[in-house]
């Protein structure tokens, strides 16, 4: 018997990460439009629904237009669609036709979007049936996401197979003081998804601000310091590690953006792609600084969507360099990309190196 | 170890005791020497005796790892791990990923192009698995600028040495102890199994063991039976907490030691089967929170661990 399967798609989620936009809720879309950003959303739909192999399995009800029904063309499956929407859609939109689909007696609800959307989803169907979270927000930091739009197929699967279910968390991001350059979050609920942990990313976790941690940030921070050469663009991504390698080179850096460094002071802060890629025409030479999301392990594909596959490309593998302390570390599984680019990630997947101390590097597999 | 050693090796101790003005005597450190070196299947000039093999391991990073950059695996023996950061000028760790915790030959052999000091611990502690096959020790081996240690601290139980290899590989040694199988954790008697080049690195190196243990120690090596019962009871007893602790839901890894690798998704899980009366190690430091590493004990003992994970469960 083929299983009622609901798909919402938020077609705004994940816009403003190229242009360096912390979100694309609000006035954040206009905004993201303005700065030329692409939709994301449609491209992970369409890899999310090739990849499922199970497609016979599914009675799939779907939001109307471009919020799923879109996407369905050529796709092998089983279809109907659900509700209606204007041009523009909102996060109300998202609730209503989720809860029409509960009416609607679906057994699984496929999401794609990203916190704000997880957020809206919980509030729409709470714990009354499990959810497959396709990742494509900004940040996408709640722990109920699975790590691609690939892995979200396997879950998918799974649950046809008749996999149990667990509860994971939705995290309430303060949008605000994230625009503030400040990171904020609490636990907004739980939703229940397919128990398959492999393929669940793990809910971001707070930075480690105790001394001992601000003390191997410090450590790291001058080892990378004293090899940077005044030639090259140095491209430092989100997080507090990174920071510290700023701060030790003398310039204050957004702590949630992407920030540029060359010749010992900024030349960019909080860019986004096209800033970078104009930066490109003016140097060679060019490193980008990451370090892992503590839980989750993701050193691309979350919270740092500025750096998109082209740049990602134009930089080069051997030119990236993984900074984080033992302790973030040390509770990582693996390190994870989910670039948007399934090639690019397969390219950085591997062992790299990431440097944890001045004489200590942890080699670590990156799973894409 | 959950067994107590039996009574003669109780009394070997007492006798040892008897002269604690004295320090032992070099002929019971050569027969002590012997005895290690005829169950470790080398001549007796392969072994070097130490109190514990994590002073052994100390001692070879403070000797062997100037010019050297040290290779270990993540995670790791901790007191290797401590020493290593003390002493080692440049440390490469290799990540060892769940679920497998596999360490990929490639991956250490690309490290060994530099001059290195490889120290492995086969199984590994604290996930269990054995880590080394023949072919990767061989092709590590085939590097002249690298040394290498595997630490056999569970080779009673693992069943996999390559102490062998000893003798035609100057650059490999193998660390033991007998604090697990023997039932002698608090004698301290730690070997090496040492090549030629340990050998000649460590020549200064001196130890004189307490008395007590010394003679504990000979007595064991001269009636090992005991300590084969013993690893076979844990062995047939870690099956079972192996499988009876994924019954009632936890992640548990198959192991070649005398712990399990748990994974539960309770982060307190290590202060709440205290609260029950039940010590695990807390290796959160080491792994994701939630994981914890369990000796495999007594009958009674496993039980105790399997009613308290039992209880937390249902009251969760």
């Amino acid at each position: 018997m083929k299983k009622k399967i609901g798909l919402i798609v938020n077609p705004v989620a994940g816009m403003g990460g190229s242009v360096g936009l912390k979100g694309t809720d609000g006035g954040s879309y206009e905004r993201a439009l303005k700065l030329g950003a692409r939709p994301v959303t449609p491209a992970r739909t369409k890899d999310l629904l090739e990849r499922i192999r199970k497609k016979e399995d599914i009675d799939l009800l779907s939001a109307p237009g471009r919020m799923g029904a879109e996407y369905l063309q050529g796709c092998a499956v089983t279809s109907a669609v659900a509700g209606s929407v204007a041009e523009q859609t909102s996060a109300e939109d998202t609730k209503r036709i989720a809860g029409e689909m509960l009416k609607k007696g679906i057994e699984l609800l496929i999401f794609v979007g990203g916190d704000g959307t997880a957020r809206d989803i919980y509030d729409a169907v709470g714990l009354a049936i499990p959810v497959v979270a396709v990742p494509s927000g900004v940040k996408v930091f709640s722990a109920v996401f699975a790590f691609s739009a690939r892995a979200a197929a396997e879950m998918v699967d799974a649950f046809i197979t008749g996999a149990s279910t667990l509860e994971e968390e939705v995290l309430d991001i303060d949008e605000k003081a994230f625009r503030e350059n400040r990171l904020a979050s609490k636990l907004y609920g739980y939703l229940l998804v397919p128990a398959v942990k492999k393929y669940l990313q793990g809910g971001k976790e707070c930075s480690n601000t105790s001394a001992t941690a601000a003390e191997s940030k410090q450590e790291i921070a001058r080892c990378i310091s004293e090899s940077m050469d005044r030639d090259t663009l140095y491209l430092l991504g989100p997080g507090t590690t990174v920071q510290a390698v700023a701060d030790e080179a003398g310039v204050e850096k957004t702590l949630l953006g992407v920030d540029a460094l060359a010749g010992g002071r900024l030349v960019g802060t909080d860019i986004g792609e096209k800033q970078i890629l104009s930066l490109f025409q003016e140097f060679d030479k060019r490193t980008i600084i990451v370090t892992p999301i503590g839980g989750n392990g993701f050193i691309f594909g979350r919270g740092s969507k500025q750096f998109t596959p082209e740049v990602i490309r134009q930089v080069g593998k051997k030119n990236i360099i993984v900074v984080g302390t033992r302790d973030k570390l040390m509770k990582l599984e693996a390190l994870r990309v989910d670039t948007g680019d399934y090639e690019l990630d397969q390219a950085l997947a591997g062992y790299t190196e990431v440097t944890v101390g001045r004489k200590e590097i942890l080699k670590m597999e990156v799973r894409c | 170890m959950p067994y107590p050693p039996p009574q003669a090796i109780v009394q070997a101790a007492r006798r040892g005791s008897g002269k604690l003005h004295r320090y032992a005597e070099q002929k019971d450190l050569e027969h002590l020497r012997a005895l290690l070196a005829d169950y470790a299947g080398v001549p007796d000039r392969h072994i070097v005796a130490g109190p514990g093999s994590d002073m052994l391991l100390r001692e070879i990073l403070h000797s062997f790892s100037g010019g050297r950059k040290v290779v270990m695996p993540s995670p790791n023996f901790l007191p290797t791990v401590h020493a290593a950061r003390r002493f080692a000028a440049r440390q490469v760790s290799i990540r060892l990923s769940a679920p497998e915790f596999h360490l990929t030959p490639e991956i250490l052999l690309e490290e060994l192009e530099d001059p290195a000091l490889v120290i492995i611990d086969n199984p590994n502690n604290p996930t269990g698995k054995a880590l080394l096959e023949r072919r990767t020790v061989e092709a590590v081996l085939a590097n002249s600028g690298t040394l290498l240690v595997i630490d056999e601290a569970y080779f009673e139980f693992s069943g996999v040495s390559f102490a062998i290899l000893v003798r035609n590989h100057p650059n490999l040694a193998i660390t033991r102890t007998l604090d697990k199988a023997f039932s002698l954790a608090g004698a301290r008697i730690g070997y090496l199994i040492a090549g030629q080049l340990f050998l000649e690195g460590l020549s200064s190196f001196q130890s004189s063991l307490p008395r007590a243990s010394l003679q504990a120690a000979v007595e064991a090596l001269s009636s090992p039976s005991y300590m084969r019962k013993n690893a076979g009871l844990i062995i047939e007893e870690r099956e079972r907490l192996l499988r009876e602790t994924a019954a009632l839901g936890a992640e548990v890894y198959a192991s070649a030691a005398n712990f399990l690798l748990v994974h539960t998704r309770r982060p307190e899980i290590a202060a709440q089967l205290e609260e029950r009366g039940v010590l695990v190690a807390d290796i959160s430091s080491q792994l994701a929170p939630g994981h914890i590493r369990v000796s495999v004990g007594t009958s009674s003992e496993n039980d105790a661990f399997i009613a308290a994970y039992e209880d937390i469960v249902k009251n969760s």
